[in-house]
């Protein structure tokens, strides 16, 4: 017992000079000690620290690493000094020291990887930030260029809507067909994009209005009589009549998810039947929860395809964007306008059987005052074009143009410019019922005559202007408000909607 | 031949059982092995012809606010602070640091010395230099063996003053 402890300690006496004395007790490192030789090899942190020792004072140091022989250890040393010489006391502590040290290197190892942690969150944030800023730029290179498509676009579909009520023969109607298609396409292509760098970019916000679903079911099915005659498969739509006359939502966003999903349907089944279908799923007092369903009998699916259906650019084999017209865009908005309403999106199907995309979302029910306030905003307005005086203002003869023809049949009396210092011009003397100002125009631009008030007032003070342009961003529309425009006509427009804004700005006016 | 107990203090991983090594046996691993306690090592060096031995001890490195015992600087003759010229933080309270040192040791003069110098570009360290306001005395880099003797020369020339 006692030789065990004695393998933890050993208790010498030494000279002020370091020469070894006497062993005292115990017999750690014995064999590196030998009396009447110098304590100051085995024990080299002796040198310069026993001549210092203040008499009658204990002292101590701890974690003193000897290495005997090759292997070390960890002592504590205690001292003391008398006038004779010091007496040193060495305590092996070597299994104690190793657990220090473990404990000592992790500590160190956790404090470098939490340094490394600490820098690399910088890089990442770094690069989380240059990322934004890339996206940021792609948004806005994506809102530009759909403006630079807007406008061409604007007057290739006003041509086309032109032509069509002209007799043709046979042969050009048919090309019409197509022309009209793809100008179509083109134009759901750009508010793809346009919308899918909105939701991307957070800016997409969902309006929460009265909404009648029997209303947008009739909507889809009167576009789709007139814009699907030449389609082969039948359409069949179904509406729950447990499905509340109003729910709170977003109807042209509702509307954009059903007619995607129709569209993707449409464009898979070459014979066969589309199926769209709105029930209640669930009544839960003051929300319920609806699914919207569409069904075809096309091509369908491999699980695989299923599963990354809603990705950006996905259609199934390469072929499809060739075959298929479009980017493969759709799907992927329709994903994230659900998600942006809390719902949640299924697609089942069979290759060769068909695809079924299955919709759930929760919509809270309309109030009483909700629904009356909405139904006075909807009151009709009678034609108030006929016989109105209308100034519009485009650098494009081509849009000039297409306004003009719209225009023409409502004998209204209308005065054609080029820019906003004609406009201007136009205005002296003269009282408009409405100014139709495009808002990119050389010389003066819509946005910079607007806001020269003084230099129109005297004649047009109370003439409503309104913008018409291919800047559509939410935040456009809102900045031309803010300018004074009453409204905005978003390019390309059909003749329809034209003339509907430009009779509801003359209402307001007239009605003023 | 005269031997001079000399200590090596400061912040844990700043280098400085890799500058004993490299002084001592001209060696360098990459490897951070953290020093316990006190390792004592030896070297004999030469001065303008009067020969040194330096009792060089390595003491197991600090952080934050933590105090060396003062016991390890009784019968010291020199000194030396290093720091890590890539770690902020083991150079931001230098001022302080060199006075605790000061104080428990009894030493006027401190050398201070900057290593890892392999870390940073020419431009880095001239920040890192100019954000110091004490007066570095050498920067050193243990891995490319660059300034370790000098380094080790001052302090045993403190020892002997």
């Amino acid at each position: 017992m006692s030789k065990r402890i004695d393998q933890y300690f050993i208790e010498l006496d030494v000279a002020l000079d370091g020469t070894l004395q006497h062993v005292v007790a115990g017999g750690f490192g014995a064999s590196e000690f030998t009396l009447g030789r110098s304590v100051y090899d085995p024990c080299p942190y002796l040198i310069g620290t026993l001549d210092h020792l203040e008499e009658g004072e204990p002292f101590a140091m701890d974690g003193m690493v000897l290495v005997w022989e090759g292997k070390e250890y960890n002592t504590d040393v205690e001292m003391y000094r008398e006038p004779s010489g010091v007496t040193v006391l060495l305590h092996n502590r070597t299994n104690v020291y190793k657990l220090v040290d473990q404990l000592n290197q992790h500590r160190n190892d956790l404090f470098f990887l939490k340094r490394e942690l600490g820098e690399k969150n910088v890089e990442l944030e770094r690069l989380r930030q240059a990322a934004d800023k890339a996206n940021e730029e792609k948004t806005r290179f994506l809102a530009m260029m759909s403006h630079e498509v807007r406008n061409p676009l604007n007057v290739i579909l006003g041509y086309t809507e032109m032509i069509n009520k002209e007799p043709v023969s046979q042969e050009v109607e048919d090309h019409l067909k197509y022309l009209t298609a793809s100008g179509r396409t083109l134009k759901i292509l750009v508010d793809d994009i346009l919308d899918l760098s909105r939701v991307e970019a957070g800016k997409l916000e969902l309006s929460q209005a009265p909404i009648q679903f029997s209303e947008i079911m009739d909507q889809i099915k009167n576009s789709y009589k007139s814009s699907h005659r030449d389609i082969e498969i039948a359409l069949h739509f179904e509406l729950d009549q447990k499905v509340p006359s109003f729910v709170l939502g977003d109807d042209v966003r509702i509307y954009q998810i059903i007619t995607n999903l129709m569209n993707n349907s449409i464009k898979f089944t070459p014979s066969g039947s589309v199926t769209t279908r709105i029930g209640l799923m669930e009544d839960r007092g003051n929300e319920v929860l609806l699914q919207m369903s569409v069904k075809d009998t096309g091509r369908g699916m491999t699980q695989e395809q299923a599963d990354s259906v809603f990705e950006e650019y996905k259609q199934n084999t390469l072929d499809d964007n060739r075959i298929h017209k479009g980017a493969g865009l759709g799907l992927s908005i329709v994903k994230r306008l659900v998600t942006a309403m809390n719902g949640t999106i299924a697609v089942k199907s069979e290759v060769g059987v068909g695809t079924d995309f299955s919709i759930e979302v929760p919509f809270e029910k309309a109030s009483n005052e909700q629904i009356s306030s909405a139904a006075v905003a909807v009151e009709e307005v009678k034609d108030y074009i006929p016989g109105s005086s209308i100034l519009a203002a485009d650098d494009n003869h081509m849009n000039r143009r297409i306004v003009a023809h719209i225009l023409k049949k409502k004998e209204v009396e209308l005065v054609l410019v080029k820019d906003g210092v004609e406009a201007l011009e136009a205005m002296q003397g003269r009282q408009f019922d409405l100014v139709l100002l495009d808002i990119n125009m050389p010389n003066l631009s819509g946005e910079a005559l607007i806001q020269q008030r003084a230099a129109y007032e005297q004649d047009n003070a109370s003439t409503p202007f309104v913008a018409l342009t291919g800047n559509t961003s939410k935040e456009d529309v809102e900045g031309y408000y803010e300018l004074g425009f009453s409204d905005v006509i978003p390019k390309p427009f059909t003749a329809g909607q034209f003339l509907e804004i430009v009779n509801a700005n003359l209402a307001k006016s007239s009605n003023a | 031949m005269i031997a001079k107990k000399v200590l090596l203090v400061g912040n844990f991983g700043v280098g400085k059982t890799s500058l004993i090594r490299r002084f001592v046996l001209n060696e360098f691993s990459e490897d951070y092995i953290s020093t316990i306690g006190v390792r004592v090592s030896t070297k004999v060096v030469d001065l303008d012809g009067e020969q040194v031995k330096m009792m060089i001890w390595d003491v197991a490195g600090t952080s934050g606010d933590e105090k060396i015992p003062k016991s390890y600087f009784l019968g010291a003759s020199a000194a030396m602070y290093v720091f890590d010229l890539s770690r902020e933080e083991t150079y931001n309270t230098l001022d302080a640091q060199l006075e605790m040192v000061k104080g428990l040791s009894g030493l006027n003069e401190v050398v201070l010395v900057g290593n890892k110098k392999d870390l940073l570009s020419e431009a880095e360290l001239a920040t890192v230099i100019e954000q110091i306001t004490l007066t570095v005395d050498l920067v050193t880099s243990a891995k490319e063996d660059d300034h370790v003797e000098d380094a080790f020369i001052a302090l045993a020339k403190q020892a002997i003053s």
